[in-house]
């Protein structure tokens, strides 16, 4: 297998960049990898005693456990902070969805878990299909209109047959590909004209698809080892199009979430009206829910939009109820990414990445001015200026990451990506296929698809509730496919020492992790930031780690800065007018490899920002970007020996995490 | 060749009759083609086109938008005549994956009434212990390179282990000697030290304390088998014979 393969590459590349020479011990203001030292020689003759790092002092051959003195020394006391990031899909479609199983996507809810789980499924275009590694969680989010009647129209039940056009779209779907997909669009027309045939959404097919859907998730819920949260997604398309949707994610298992069925939008397509359904929900069950808002990329400029559903200005309530609901947003998945856009950001040399900008989910064409309400760092920044104006920030995001797959799969590994729809599923020509066609819109082509994305959650434990608390807490980190582990703290007290150690017993002692809020100090101190990052374990090797920081001006005008502030390979790069040198690129693109002899596997750092305004508000995130890997594309090439000639098509990727922002909030 | 043995199966005649028999419902049901090359642009036709456009652009169709909708339909309409003519449907292999998976469906729902007795699940245990063995559970302590892989894991899953360090450490954790310091031991990230302070040996389950799971992976390879079980039956009811040369082989 390829990944076994590059593994042993890392690993026997790891092994020998082990025996180099230190690298130079960390500056102030970034350039400090974590140093290689000498290695230690323990239990038999010891070559002489060595340091792990510069500054903490000498290991007594008999005991290295005397090198650590934290305080605190007890391993067992105070120890409930989260340990250990969890990984899993907050985005799933199976053959229960409306839209997956009118094209024929097979893999049912249980499968769809399974696979998350590390088991091996059929694909639906009949291959066979594995994870490279097991997910710690996952939330398989069918969407609430029409729940599971699609497998019941296909699969011919009898109460539905008994309507001509509920037969008619039955036959359709079995009759092929094309027809199938003609009687999802017919559906999907007939349901924004609240034309469906009332069988379609009787409830009584809900309610039953919506048990079994429960039931499978009890089935395979497993606390401590594997957790199956209960979720679904709503799934408003604002006239017509414009991309609204959220997942809904139930922190409480079968009792409560089964008294209620989910909100459709048959009921409503306004957000306004999911928070006022969840508020009555928990009211009811006295249970707790979360909504995670997706694809700002394709709302045509009304994800983040400066104005109510129905274009009044914002006020605080409304403020209060989104910030309530949302404490987090997907802002990478399968159709994009979501996080920054370079005409946003026109200093950014990564905002260019994943691109889906030229209309919204039909792709009906953007009009200018719209791409500002869409991208999360935007919103972030618009924010700060809504708080200052209304006294509440509804964009008050974390980040997760999510696949949207729609075959069941979530296969976001570039060298093992089965795409969002069967269709998609690795054949030598997906890349040129018409992925997404809507009438006479424009085309988004096969290429464009994105293998991404996770979220990593910092929970105390893997359980549904210290899942769900962590989301709500806001400290979880989203990336693109890969399982980097990645710690951000901000406070005002950290030094050098505490990017030589744990990071985590100095961040929670002496600060606030990632989605955490900084009070200002009464000397208007400076905040410091301490991040750390480790590549994943089979993936490529680190670049850099950027904080990127927003502030509102007193002139009520937002700004951003990207600062890079730890970098592999530091004795050979340096930042000259603004811009770090670039790490390289070791990708052979005709096989499909490359080799982790750029970069650092670990990198750690302590950062204040240096232009600090204690008058501003202002947040901070951490972005780690890997070296230079191959994309998915590439992978199908050195497979299938196709060619890809078209020069627009990406070979190559630069896998990233997100986290959460940490906000500074001035005095009134 | 093993399509061509495929191919000549009666199966192939079996799903004639099926698509034969969908395209004769359809030209008898209400809002139906019409036949031959007389190709009618009904109410129904225009009425559809209309509400896809205006659900997708927000608003009806211009009259020379339409003109071009309807253009398109019965290029589209003409092009699916003439390949069904030639037979292009009849050799499609999503048609063909379509109705199996029907049949499949049909053959594990039926499957799915009876519960499994304590009997059978105590030899589905039998017959797949690696897969209800508990991992062996290490507490130890290791020092590396990172700072950020954990200095102290408690009672952790040796598969859990594996997901963090890598396969090799854990294997290596569990052989290592309770109480001392061992290295160096090889992870996905370097060399570390670990001493192992506790550690359980994997544990093969009694029947009471992984009922669940047992009843859980029962009915799923069920489920599997139904689709054979039921195959095999039907395969029992035809003859097959071989009328080609396999590549390989002389007359």
């Amino acid at each position: 297998m390829r990944s076994n393969q590059l593994f042993v590459i890392g690993a026997v590349l790891l092994a020998a960049a082990c025996g180099s020479p230190p690298a130079p011990a960390g500056k102030d203001g970034g350039g400090s990898a974590v140093g290689a030292s000498q290695s230690i020689q323990l239990g038999g003759a010891p070559a002489g005693a060595g340091t792990l790092t510069a500054d903490v002092g000498e290991i007594e051959p008999a005991d290295p456990a005397a090198f650590h003195k934290e305080p605190g020394y007890s391993p067992y006391a105070g120890r409930n902070y989260p340990q250990r990031p969890l990984f899993g899909d907050e985005h799933v479609h199976t053959a229960w969805s409306v839209d997956a199983g009118g094209v024929g996507t097979t893999i049912s809810p249980e499968e769809a878990t399974r696979f998350a789980r590390g088991e091996q499924v059929t694909s639906t275009s009949g291959q066979p299909v594995r994870l490279g590694q097991p997910l710690d969680w996952v939330a398989i989010t069918d969407h609430s209109d029409g729940m599971g009647a699609i497998s019941e129209l296909r699969g011919g039940n009898v109460e539905m047959m008994k309507d001509a056009t509920l037969k008619k779209w039955h036959d359709m779907m079995l009759a092929g590909p094309a027809e199938g997909k003609k009687a999802v669009m017919e559906l999907i027309t007939a349901q924004s004209n609240k034309k469906l045939p009332p069988a379609l959404t009787d409830p009584k097919f809900a309610a039953s698809m919506w048990a079994r859907n429960i039931e499978i998730a009890e089935k395979y819920n497993d606390p401590g080892r594997f957790t199956a949260l209960i979720a679904y997604e709503w799934t408003s398309n604002a006239g017509g199009g414009d991309n609204l949707h959220r997942n809904i994610i139930y922190r409480d298992g079968k009792d409560k979430a089964i008294q209620v069925l989910p909100y459709t939008t048959f009921q409503s397509e306004n957000p306004e009206d999911l928070w006022k359904w969840m508020t009555e929900w928990e009211k009811k069950t006295g249970g707790r829910l979360l909504a995670i808002p997706h694809n700002g990329n394709l709302s045509n400029g009304r994800m983040f939009a400066l104005t109510t559903f129905g274009g009044d200005p914002v006020t605080k309530a409304w403020a209060d109820e989104r910030q309530k609901w949302e404490p987090l947003f997907e802002a990478i998945q399968m159709k994009g990414q979501s996080e920054s856009h370079p005409s946003l950001s026109t200093t950014d040399e990564f905002a260019a990445y994943e691109l889906w900008d030229r209309g919204n989910l039909t792709q009906t064409p953007k009009k200018s001015g719209q791409i500002q309400y869409e991208y999360v760092r935007e919103a972030l920044k618009n924010g700060l200026k809504v708080e200052a104006d209304v006294g509440t920030n509804p964009f008050k995001y974390g980040l997760a990451g999510g696949t949207d797959t729609h075959n069941g799969l979530t296969a976001a590994e570039e060298d093992n990506f089965f795409g969002k729809f069967p269709s998609a599923e690795p054949r030598a020509d997906r890349w040129n296929e018409d992925a997404l066609k809507f009438g006479n819109n424009p085309v988004v082509k096969g290429w464009e698809m994105t293998a991404a994305g996770y979220t990593a959650v910092w929970a105390t434990g893997n359980t549904r509730a210290e899942l769900w608390d962590a989301m709500m807490r806001r400290e979880t980190y989203a990336t693109s496919g890969p399982r980097m582990t990645v710690r951000f703290f901000g406070g005002y007290d950290f030094t050098r020492e505490d990017a030589t150690r744990t990071p985590a017993v100095a961040g929670y002692a002496k600060g606030v992790p990632m989605g955490g809020d900084l009070k200002p100090t009464p000397a208007g101190k400076a905040p410091t930031f301490l991040v750390a990052a480790l590549k994943d374990k089979f993936g490529g090797n680190l670049d850099r780690i950027q904080i990127i920081k927003g502030w509102l001006d007193k002139d009520g005008k937002t700004h951003e800065k990207i600062y890079d502030v730890v970098w592999g390979d530091a004795g050979k790069r340096k930042i000259v007018n603004g811009k770090l040198t670039p790490v390289g690129n070791t990708v052979d693109v005709t096989r499909a490899t490359w080799t982790n002899t750029i970069g650092a596997p670990e990198l750690v750092t302590v950062w204040k920002d240096p232009d600090f305004d204690p008058t501003a508000r202002a947040f901070y995130y951490a972005r780690v970007l890997e070296i230079p890997t191959p994309r998915w594309t590439d992978y199908d090439v050195a497979y299938f020996k196709t060619k890809i000639t078209d020069p627009k098509v990406p070979l190559t990727t630069q896998e990233r995490a997100y986290t959460s922002p940490i906000w500074y909030t001035p005095e009134k | 060749m093993r399509i061509r043995r495929i191919l000549g199966e009666p199966m192939l005649h079996f799903l004639f009759i099926g698509i034969a028999l969908f395209a004769v419902y359809s030209r008898m049901s209400p809002g139906s083609r019409s036949s031959g090359n007389h190709i009618v642009i009904t109410q129904a036709v225009v009425d559809d086109l209309v509400t896809q456009h205006t659900a997708a652009r927000g608003r009806a169709p211009s009259p020379i938008e339409l003109g071009h909708l309807l253009e398109n339909w019965v290029r589209e309409e003409i092009l699916y005549r003439e390949g069904v003519a030639l037979g292009l449907d009849r050799d499609d292999i999503v048609v063909k994956r379509r109705v199996r998976q029907k049949l499949e469906v049909m053959a594990e729902e039926e499957a799915q009434t009876t519960p499994p007795t304590d009997a059978e699940l105590a030899a589905y245990l039998s017959a797949h212990l690696d897969r209800f063995t508990q991992p062996a559970i290490l507490s130890f302590e290791q020092r590396g390179r990172s700072v950020l892989l954990p200095h102290r894991m408690l009672e952790m899953p040796a598969d859990l282990v594996a997901r963090d360090f890598g396969p090799s450490f854990a294997q290596a954790l569990e052989r290592a000697p309770i109480g001392a310091w061992t290295g160096p031991i090889t992870s996905s990230f370097g060399v570390h030290y670990a001493r192992v302070s506790a550690r359980t040996p994997p544990v093969v389950p009694r029947l009471e304390e992984v009922r669940d799971q047992v009843v859980r992976e029962w009915e799923n390879d069920r489920r599997q088998h139904a689709r054979d079980e039921s195959y095999a039956k039907m395969r029992a009811g035809y003859r097959i014979s071989v009328e080609a040369t396999l590549p390989g082989e002389q007359r």
